[in-house]
């Protein structure tokens, strides 16, 4: 990958994770923010992997993204919904 | 209100912090030196093709060892406050769609952990990041069932057995060669051949088993606690 294209996707990347982020904080639901949070997991394995560490990229798509997100799901589950 | 300001005041003093830090960061042009004597000498010390694995079970094994002791601790901890504090009401029935995609991926899931694990020396992977993907296999198996998970033993087992085999084998290597989770009392062969990389396989294996189980054991927990609504 040229250096131009990598950089170009490494920082849509990272703007993509921050506007999520903040988006997280501000949403009322707190399904909605859960469901970000997993999309902000999702894009950081994607960013590992832009950066060459795909040990790491596996590691954060399956405990970040899948696993923790269903976690705060049945957690949210256990609190009894939006509270 | 309140809660959305303070967490927007929170994210904005860590940004402010991490500016800082970062501002005068200039990208190094060469390795670090221990850096340097990983990439130069890592392959010839253990045989294993992939480095970063060199580092996580050869290198730096031991702190592997107490990363797997905190998960260990922590799963069981889980475990505990589930067991004692159950609320909440049992599984609802799954969607078709979902029930629908448990019956087909997860044995695609569960092979291609089993290959993370046991291509760690080869390629991307090992023993941790392998573990947490078949685990999450087992976790859509339980998404796609409306069954409170029964009591098991082979869990548990499973878990124990993975955990003794990576302190034994660190064991084995203080009597054979005199340091505790030494990598070659089992020879390096030629690196990047599947038996290889003395006893990174194992230890690999060990971890994946280990890491699966317990990953399963908070799930089937929270399942039985009633986790979801």
């Amino acid at each position: 990958m040229n250096m131009s294209l990598f950089a170009a996707a490494s920082i849509g990347t990272g703007v993509m994770m921050i506007v999520a982020a903040v988006a997280a904080l501000i949403v009322k639901k707190l399904i909605s923010a859960i469901i970000i949070v997993g999309f902000v997991s999702l894009s950081a394995s994607l960013l590992f992997l832009l950066m060459d560490a795909p040990d790491v990229a596996i590691t954060e798509a399956s405990i970040g993204a899948a696993i923790s997100t269903v976690i705060f799901l049945w957690g949210r589950g256990k609190i009894g919904g939006e509270q | 209100m309140i809660r959305t300001i303070v967490g927007l005041a929170i994210v904005l003093i860590l940004m402010a912090i991490l500016i800082t830090v970062v501002d005068d960061y200039t990208v190094p042009s060469a390795l670090s030196g221990v850096g340097e004597s990983y990439t130069e000498t890592g392959v010839e010390d253990t045989g294993s093709v992939n480095l970063v694995t060199a580092v996580v079970v050869a290198y730096r094994g031991l702190d592997t060892l107490g990363e797997v002791v905190v998960l260990f601790s922590a799963s069981t901890a889980v475990v505990l406050i589930l067991t004692l504090i159950p609320i909440g009401s049992g599984p609802t029935p799954p969607s078709s769609i979902v029930s629908f995609t448990a019956g087909i991926l997860p044995s695609a899931i569960i092979l291609f952990g089993i290959y993370i694990i046991t291509h760690g020396h080869l390629s991307p992977g090992g023993g941790f990041p392998g573990g947490a993907v078949v685990a999450s296999a087992f976790l859509l198996v339980m998404l796609g069932s409306n069954t409170v998970p029964g009591k098991s033993k082979f869990l548990s087992s499973i878990e124990s057995l993975a955990g003794l085999t990576f302190g034994l084998l660190g064991f084995w290597g203080m009597f054979a060669a005199g340091q505790f989770l030494n990598n070659l009392v089992l020879p390096a062969g030629s690196p990047g051949r599947i038996i290889s990389a003395g006893i990174i396989p194992l230890i690999s294996l060990a971890i994946g088993a280990k890491v699966a189980s317990e990953l399963s054991g908070i799930f089937s927990s929270y399942r039985k606690a009633g986790g979801e609504k």
